[in-house]
């Protein structure tokens, strides 16, 4: 099939070519969290302590993975702690959520006001080893794997499965 | 009196489990290159090429399948002259450890009391060998034979899992069909199909268990009985696909134990909607 590259940060002009059933991969700099680290990290955004760090959300990706010795791997997305997180991510800046599993329709709808997606990434963490260039923990160290991630990847494989209003669940 | 070299046993179970949680078996990839030439929906096509693709890089590299690396399982096979001891069994618990070292697996066990190991407030060990066991299971078999069967289960079928009562009405179509529509619902939320369907069907939740289990273990995706296969295509009816994002692959295979029933009216079922790495098995002769 055919495939190309887009680099996180995106721009509004990348967001806006993706379509449902495109087949992307994904390289720049993007941030790993899940259930544990995303309530505390849309906690930092309503008490504006995000400006501390050198996090920026802007245009980025937030990948739904723990980050352990035994590599990275998507989590259900559907998660209460992550799909429940996914407004005030997105209003924050983030434009592409990626993980796994079916989303509410009102999430769908949701990110077309942002002019935000969600990808789908395969669980296939011997791959995706090969393709973490680098990474450090940003926020919440005390929470270990579960901590918030910055990566460098190059080339993740992942499917848009919702954008501009459509999904394919 | 020790009978077996220590180090042998757990140089041999710690390997076991490293290829567990990092290889596909033969018969597992030969499903695959068959549900890829059948698959007509490009992605889905390109969903179970991926997935295969990871296998291969993961056998070679040694490395784990999946992040969710999974709770250590054992099954043990024992032949007539063959004898399993309590210094047998430690060793192969460290040879289990000594495979989480090695894997590594992903330190996932919770530290703590009752409470607090229930409500994740311990915290979770940085230790990739803090990670236990299940209990042992062990089989008497007739081959003279001691082996050792190394099964890492992973949280997602886990979640999707069932253990159930269903009452047959004398007739195996309605407990298949109630197999099937569990399934159905199972792999829907699942998000790592295809599956490798896991059923055991006993007395009691132990024994569906176990035999649950035990269809893990001696599972070959080449063969299927028409029960196995008639939950196989029951379920790829579903159009759930590789992933959730439609195709005809949603089960790559079942397998089925079905063990002693009760005179009465309800059979137990476990049933396992395997992620599409599943069963990460592999065995070894002691």
């Amino acid at each position: 099939m055919e495939t190309r590259t887009i680099t996180a940060p995106f721009t509004d002009e990348v967001l806006s070519s993706l379509k449902v059933g495109d087949i992307v991969n994904v390289s720049g700099i993007i941030y790993a969290g899940r259930d544990a680290v995303l309530p505390k990290i849309v906690d930092m955004i309503e008490k504006d302590t995000l400006k501390d760090t050198d996090i920026n959300l802007e245009g980025s990706v937030i990948f739904h993975t723990a980050v352990s010795p035994a590599g990275v791997g998507p989590t259900s997305s559907n998660k209460l702690e992550i799909e429940g997180t996914m407004p005030e991510l997105t209003k924050a800046g983030i434009r592409m959520h990626l993980g796994k599993g079916a989303l509410k329709k009102e999430t769908v709808e949701m990110f077309n006001e942002y002019n935000a997606v969600y990808a789908v990434i395969a669980p296939v963490t011997a791959l995706l080893n090969s393709k973490v260039k680098a990474k450090r923990c940003v926020a919440h160290p005390e929470l270990g794997m579960e901590a918030f991630y910055e990566l460098q990847v190059e080339e993740f494989p992942c499917i848009i499965a919702a954008a501009h209003g459509e999904s394919m669940f | 009196m020790m009978t077996f070299d220590y180090n042998e046993v757990v140089a041999k179970v710690a390997d076991t489990l490293v290829r567990a949680g990092s290889t596909f078996s033969e018969d597992k990839k030969d499903a695959y290159r068959r549900a890829i030439a059948s698959e007509e929906l490009p992605r889905a096509k390109w969903n179970l090429e991926t997935i295969l693709e990871n296998a291969e890089v993961a056998q070679c590299n040694r490395s784990p399948l999946c992040d969710d690396t999974g709770i250590p399982h054992v099954f043990i096979e024992v032949g007539p002259n063959r004898a399993v001891t309590g210094a047998l069994l430690s060793a192969i618990q460290e040879g289990v450890r000594e495979g989480l070292r090695t894997l590594p697996g992903r330190p996932m066990a919770i530290m703590g009391n009752d409470k607090e190991r229930i409500d994740m407030s311990g915290g979770i060990s940085p230790d990739s060998d803090a990670l236990d066991t299940a209990p042992f299971l062990i089989k008497e078999v007739e081959e003279d034979v001691l082996r050792v069967h190394v099964l890492m289960l992973g949280g997602g079928p886990a979640i999707r899992g069932i253990t159930h009562r269903i009452f047959h009405k004398h007739s195996m179509d309605v407990v298949l069909d109630e197999i099937v529509n569990r399934t159905k619902d199972a792999t829907k939320l699942l998000g790592c199909t295809p599956c490798a369907v896991a059923v055991g069907v006993g007395r009691s939740q132990y024994e569906a268990t176990a035999l649950m289990m035990e269809a893990m273990v001696y599972g070959d995706f080449g063969k299927q009985s028409d029960m196995e296969q008639y939950i196989t295509d029951e379920v790829n009816k579903t159009d759930v696909g590789p992933l959730g994002l439609n195709g005809k692959t949603t089960v790559l295979a079942t397998f089925m134990k079905v063990g002693p029933q009760r005179a009465s009216g309800v059979r137990v079922v476990a049933i396992r909607p395997g992620c599409c790495f599943e069963p990460r098995i592999a065995s070894v002769e002691l």
